[in-house]
């Protein structure tokens, strides 16, 4: 069994080694990524059996919990892992093929440190440490948004720079006060103590938290930077923006209600909160021109459903929602990368000019097809098990608001549906009249990673059973506080 | 309207933050964890530099996170900084005068040799890794300004900043690689208060004083540059 420190060492040293590893030869830089992302995924699949029987705690320094830092390595911890190397792996590959001439060494840096900083995140049961790899995802993310080095590109990056840093301070904040209160910083130490003290008192850090962890996974009104953002930044970027940063910040939001401060009573006002999100992110990206800009409105819209189904506190509805995260985080890096694929040949953003894409680049346009129906929720795609598991798990909840509440995300489908089908309409059926183009000249590291996800996004749609005994031990790792604070602080 | 909000919310918020602080003992002992550091901190690690303890032996991980914060930091910088054009003509440099160029040759290894002390006797007394960086750096900043016209080589700068944080990370995995934590302190924590003790708490300061100086002096050198207007 592999420690799971390695998961976040080995990146992270490959990283530091790379202005090293230039000097023996500048064309091995571009593998190291790959490398690095590969031995996390065929780890961290060997280590999810092991997680599913018992959880995996690691120490560091030789100090035990409270003292020292301690990793969690659960199901919750695992999926993230397996998901974060799983498209750091495939989006490596695409960047095979240099984005851009000069800096080379910097993207691949900066891209292992955005993604470990995300391992990071999702492992650690500190606080502190939580926040620290919080930093390194996003100052990495910070400075690959303005990569490309165009106007748009470094006007986004500084607003999301601005946010960013704004909800970074209050985190710090949140801690420090946390830390005043309970003299500790461990995650588990934290929840077993945290309803020893008035309520007001530690409602403060919560707010703080979740507004501050809110600006990266992108809840309703903190999400100004994240259109600009993802639509400047270069598509392999975009893709780890949308499928890896705001699931990760969502994961923190959900690390910090459901175990640390154990929130029961105010999931009508998240309920409330994820729907609003996606109302207004898919009305957004159904009045765009622009195919990244509707793609990062779609995201926001797809983090308000996935809010809604982790905010029904229930086995059904969490598990549902990591499927659907899942599910998006899949969907939604196909779906740049192919959209990336076009802009690079057409020169443009803009979907009218993806005319008679249908002909010119076939594989692509499929593969963006099978996103974009998988994304509405059709079969036999991943969206349908996801968003039909979230159907499933609002109905068994019953009670009127969610109920309500339903209705409305039955009507964003419709939106969400009639904005991607417009663009597949454009790829296959307008343009007819255009002159015959001779086909686009084949990228093999372009293809290999959209026709790994395409297969995933299939064989997952088909056969969800491989993956939902995960999901069900992740939802109990998240349902079952007290279980989980006494593995740790015995 | 707009503003009476803005006054509310404000008010809010700082009732909250008021009420959040005032539950908070200042200075009181009993603190489980703080206690535990400042009772035991010599004990198990061996550095009588209390604060040198907690942030290289118990909390070290962090210090990892931090150190790669900074490279990000910097790894950033370079990327948004290179994007921009260098300008083909330099405008000329203006020497500096005799005074200020004699001071900062003066200065220059008094301070590297300043920084260097307070890197490698981290664990004794304050400073650390961190703070010893930032003053070899500022060793390199006031050779920018007296001498002018010299520069650092770049690729040196950030051979060694990739060293110092592959040495960290070695320290680390060795810990794993005797069959302990990764971090474990595997050296003997030897008598407290001598130079050569507290384990791997030096080794690891000076991994970080190498990186964080490095890192730093390249961080100087690119904002010193002269830039261009954006492209479009």
């Amino acid at each position: 069994m592999v420690n799971p420190v390695l998961f976040i060492v080995v990146p992270l040293g490959l990283a530091f080694a790379i202005p090293l590893l230039k000097y023996i030869s500048k064309k091995i830089i571009r593998f190291v990524p790959a490398l690095a992302f590969l031995f996390n995924l065929i780890f961290a699949l060997r280590l999810i059996p092991v997680v599913m029987d018992h959880q995996v705690h690691v120490q560091i320094g030789g100090f035990i919990p409270p003292l020292g830092i301690n990793l969690v390595a659960g199901p919750v911890g695992m999926l993230f892992v397996v998901l974060i190397a799983l498209v750091g792996f495939l989006v490596s590959i695409y960047a095979f093929h240099p984005i851009k001439e000069k800096d080379e060494d910097r993207y691949h840096i900066l891209y292992m440190l955005q993604l470990t900083g995300a391992t990071g995140v999702v492992l650690t049961g500190d606080i502190f440490n939580l926040f620290v790899f919080f930093e390194i995802l996003c100052l990495a993310s910070y400075s690959l948004v303005a990569y490309l080095g165009n106007r748009a590109g470094i006007e986004s990056a500084v607003k999301y720079l601005i946010q960013g840093s704004l909800g970074s301070g209050l985190i710090l904040i949140g801690i420090g006060l946390l830390y005043g209160q309970f003299g500790t910083l461990n995650m588990a130490d934290i929840a077993g103590r945290i309803h020893s003290v008035q309520s007001i008192s530690v409602y403060v850090p919560l707010v703080l938290f979740i507004t501050g962890f809110g600006v990266e996974a992108a809840l309703f009104p903190l999400n100004a930077w994240l259109p600009d953002a993802h639509s400047s930044a270069p598509s392999t970027i975009s893709a780890v923006l949308s499928g890896i940063a705001i699931e990760v910040g969502l994961y923190a939001v959900l690390r910090v209600v459901f175990t640390l401060f154990g929130i029961t009573h105010m999931m009508g006002l998240f309920l409330l909160l994820g729907v609003l999100t996606l109302l207004i992110g898919e009305l957004c990206a159904f009045s765009q021109d622009n195919i990244k800009r509707m793609l990062a409105f779609s995201s926001i819209g797809q983090i308000g459903l996935l809010v809604f189904a982790f905010s029904l506190a229930s086995t059904l509805g969490i598990a549902g929602g990591f499927f659907q995260l899942i599910s998006h985080t899949l969907g939604k890096a196909l779906l740049f990368l192919a959209a990336g694929y076009m802009i690079a040949h057409t020169g443009s953003m803009e979907i009218a000019s993806f005319q008679g894409m249908g002909k010119r680049m076939p594989f692509t346009s499929l593969a963006f097809t099978i996103g974009a129906f998988s994304m509405v929720g059709l079969p036999p795609f991943m969206g349908f098990p996801g968003k039909f598991m979230i159907l499933k798990a609002a109905l068994h909840d019953g009670q009127m608001l969610t109920l309500i509440l339903l209705v409305f995300i039955l009507i964003a489908t419709v939106i969400e549906g009639a904005y991607f089908f417009r663009v597949v309409q454009v790829l296959y059926f307008a343009g007819e009249d255009l002159p015959d183009r001779e086909r686009a000249p084949v990228a093999f590291s372009r293809f290999v990673p959209m026709f790994l996800f395409t297969g995933l996004i299939i064989v997952l749609g088909i056969y969800p059973s491989l993956i939902t005994d995960l999901l069900d031990a992740s939802a109990l790792e998240l349902l079952d506080r007290p279980d989980f604070i006494k593995s740790i602080i015995p | 309207m707009r503003k009476l909000i803005s006054i509310i919310l404000l008010g809010m918020v700082a009732t909250g933050l008021f009420m959040s602080i005032s539950q908070i003992p200042f200075g009181e002992p009993g603190e489980r964890i703080g206690d535990h550091f400042i009772n035991q901190g010599v004990n198990e690690t061996g550095a009588t530099n209390i604060v040198a303890a907690v942030v290289v032996s118990y909390r070290g991980f962090d210090t990892l996170g931090e150190v790669s914060v900074l490279f990000t930091a910097a790894m950033g910088l370079g990327a948004v900084i290179g994007l921009v054009r260098r300008k083909k003509t330099h405008t000329p440099i203006e020497p500096a005068s005799l005074i200020v160029y004699t001071g900062c040759r003066f200065l220059f290894p008094v301070i590297l040799l300043v920084g260097t002390y307070i890197v490698i006797h981290g664990h004794l007394t304050p400073g650390g890794g961190f703070q010893g960086g930032a003053v070899i750096a500022s060793a390199f900043l006031l050779m920018y300004l007296g001498c002018r016209g010299k520069r650092i080589r770049e690729n040196l700068s950030r051979g060694l900043e990739s060293l110092g944080g592959l040495l960290f990370i070695l320290l680390g995995v060795t810990g794993l690689v005797i069959g302990r934590d990764f971090l474990f302190s595997f050296l003997p924590e030897g008598e407290a208060g001598n130079l050569i003790s507290a384990g791997i708490i030096p080794l690891i300061y000076m991994a970080v004083g190498l990186k964080v100086g490095s890192e730093l002096t390249g961080i100087i050198d690119h904002l010193i540059e002269d830039t261009d207007e954006l492209p479009e």
